[in-house]
């Protein structure tokens, strides 16, 4: 009987028991009311919003929750304080006061009632959301070609909160584009003019998240929306005509000196910049005249017709001229003209004196016979000088025909006074014969300055 | 009369032997370790630092701190002999938790300056926080001495050396 008992009241613990769990809702109690329904809520923290007041704000995640007789309590983080209620503004539940204890956890429950519906661990450090930045400006800087935005935020005056992140965000206010995000550390940034469409209008935004090691938190809300407008690059046409014209000008100053340089360097300007040093040799060249390249010379008589024949009659020094010839070149025997050509080629000619050195190699007979009579011939013919490369004399034709006459007549003794005629004046290494069909009168006397010239030809043969 | 010789066993009653060594043995078993127990949690310290990394310190306390000195303003005539409070409880190593928690205890003693609200603030807010991250276990019931009114001279000194203990642990654990 005892046994039984027991077993009874055992059961009927047991069905109270799990009677009392599985609720009853024709009770009217209102613990057990909604015993489906989500109570999660979400809160989030401001620190020193109210100088060094905090407010910590929390709402229910569904937002149809009958939060009538709801209420929210905080424990655990307060400065000599146990709990805090929240305060229920409208669908939310709000409460600022400064003493918070911004270290450690804290239990945040949902309360019926005396009774707990739900409690979680938050940490107001690690919930903190920002306050919305403002004053957003956007300048354009034509120097950089870029925009240069600027911004202000009250934690940078704050104590806990003080460095942020932020998120700018900017996009073209026509169309439906996407926006464009920068994340930032500072307040200040650029924008550069390349990255956007030309002439159109932007619209930007701001906003910041704690970015400390500590402080942990959500999104602040974002910070009033600022437009700017891109400018049109044709606009840029429009330059300072002073600095092209100045540069285009001193280019072609420059060219126009260049040019006249060039031309006038020659003539003008090089002999100032760099007088040239007479030259000795050039400027008695250019004293000796030079003769003409392409000289035809010959020793044909007929090309000889026009030339005048003077006829030499005496010669003074005839002794002193031999004896001076026997000296440099020994009597030869009488010599064929053949051989007599050949001495007459092999003596050097390399002066203007050149005939004085034909006159070296006389033949023998011509010597034999009578200078003076030779001399006093007439001349049919003159000898025309020739290079010294080319001094072939004819002397087969004249030594049969008759005198000879030379160029710088040997000296007469009987003409000391008289003076032959000038045949024709000397030159460096040329003679130009000027020869006339005339007697020579046979006392010519040789004048001082034939004697001289004669002599000095001499000397230089010597 | 019989003379008594040495040997023999009179005036010694080992009857009462197993009773005497009954009574010894329970004092050893029952008296000497709730005595080690009771003296162990004084010589040992059952604090130690959660915010080894000093992440909270540098964010919170370090700016409480500051507030408070900046409050205190500038003190002269402070006597240059040490506090018996920092003979006694010295940042010493292995200890800078347990100094930390008594600094913290002896800072609420500075309410009564009652200086203006927000100085109570930062008080407090150094007080618990610090004890919050040095988690100490054992319970100190000994009251610590009561501080004399308004020393500025003393809470200075204080907030100093809590600041070179802080320092000293975070170099300590880089």
């Amino acid at each position: 009987m005892m046994v039984l008992g027991r077993a009874f009241a055992t059961v009927f613990c047991l069905l109270q028991a799990v009677s009392g769990e599985s609720g009853n809702a024709q009770n009217g109690d209102l613990e057990d009311a909604e015993p489906d329904a989500d109570y999660s809520f979400g809160c989030y923290s401001q620190l020193e919003v109210d100088g060094n007041q905090h407010s910590l704000t929390c709402a229910f995640d569904d937002p149809d929750i009958n939060s009538t007789n709801l209420e929210l309590q905080i424990c655990d983080v307060l400065l000599q304080m146990g709990c805090l209620t929240l305060n229920k503004l409208q669908r939310k539940y709000f409460v600022k006061t400064g003493r918070f204890l911004l270290i450690g956890n804290s239990n945040m429950c949902v309360k019926l009632g005396e009774k707990n519906l739900t409690c979680k661990n938050i940490e107001i450090s690690k919930i903190v959301k920002p306050e919305a930045p403002f004053g957003l400006e956007v300048v354009y800087r034509k120097e950089a070609n870029d925009f240069l935005v600027t911004f202000n935020t009250t934690h940078s005056k704050k104590k806990y909160v003080k460095h942020l992140m932020h998120d700018m965000a900017y996009r073209p206010k026509k169309g439906e584009s996407n926006w464009t995000h920068v994340h930032l550390m500072n307040t200040k940034t650029t924008i550069l003019e390349r990255t956007l469409k030309p002439k159109a209008v932007y619209e930007i935004k701001v906003r910041s998240i704690p970015g400390t090691r500590y402080f942990k938190g959500f999104w602040s809300d974002w910070s009033p929306s600022s437009t700017f407008k891109t400018p049109d690059p044709w606009s840029r046409v429009r330059w300072d005509p002073v600095l092209p014209s100045i540069s285009i000008l001193s280019f072609f100053s420059v060219v126009l000196l260049v040019i006249l340089t060039c031309v006038l360097w020659k003539k003008r300007i090089k002999p100032i910049v760099w007088p040239s040093l007479p030259d000795h040799k050039k400027t008695l060249e250019q004293l000796c005249k030079k003769p003409q390249k392409n000289l035809n010379v010959s020793f044909n008589p007929e090309s000889f017709l026009d030339c005048q024949i003077h006829e030499v009659n005496g010669i003074q020094s005839r002794d002193e001229v031999e004896s001076f010839l026997q000296n440099d070149h020994p009597p030869q025997p009488d010599l064929p003209p053949e051989e007599l050509e050949n001495q007459e080629h092999g003596a050097s000619v390399h002066s203007p004196n050149w005939l004085s050195e034909i006159s070296v190699s006389i033949p023998e007979t011509v010597r034999r016979d009578s200078p003076l009579r030779f001399l006093s011939r007439n001349l049919s013919a003159c000898n025309t000088p020739t290079f010294p490369s080319s001094r072939s004399l004819d002397y087969r034709d004249d030594d049969r025909n008759g005198p000879h006459v030379y160029q710088d007549l040997l000296p007469s003794p009987g003409n000391t006074n008289g003076t032959l005629p000038q045949l024709f004046p000397l030159q460096s290494g040329i003679l130009i014969p000027v020869c006339q069909r005339q007697p020579i009168p046979t006392s010519s006397v040789l004048n001082q300055e034939e004697a001289y010239v004669t002599m000095s030809s001499f000397y230089q043969n010597k | 009369m019989r003379a008594r010789s040495c040997f023999s066993p009179s005036h010694h009653d080992y009857t009462h032997l197993p009773q005497t060594m009954f009574h010894v043995s329970f004092r050893y078993i029952f008296g000497i370790p709730p005595l080690i127990l009771v003296l162990l949690p004084v010589t040992s310290s059952d604090c130690h630092i959660k915010d080894k990394e000093g992440k909270a310190y540098e964010s919170v306390l370090m700016i409480s701190i500051d507030e408070l000195d900046k409050m205190t303003g500038t003190v002269s005539n402070c006597p240059n002999n040490e506090p018996n409070f920092f003979k006694k409880h010295p940042c010493d190593d292995a200890k800078e938790a347990a100094f930390l928690n008594r600094a913290a205890r002896k800072l609420k003693q500075f309410l009564k300056m009652n200086i203006s609200e927000e100085f109570n603030i930062h008080l407090l807010t150094v007080s618990q926080g610090t004890q919050t991250l040095v988690n100490c276990t054992n319970k100190e019931e000994k009251n610590l001495k009561e501080q004399k009114k308004n020393d500025p001279c003393f809470l200075k000194r204080l907030l100093r050396e809590i600041k070179t203990c802080w320092n000293k642990i975070l170099k300590g654990s880089i």
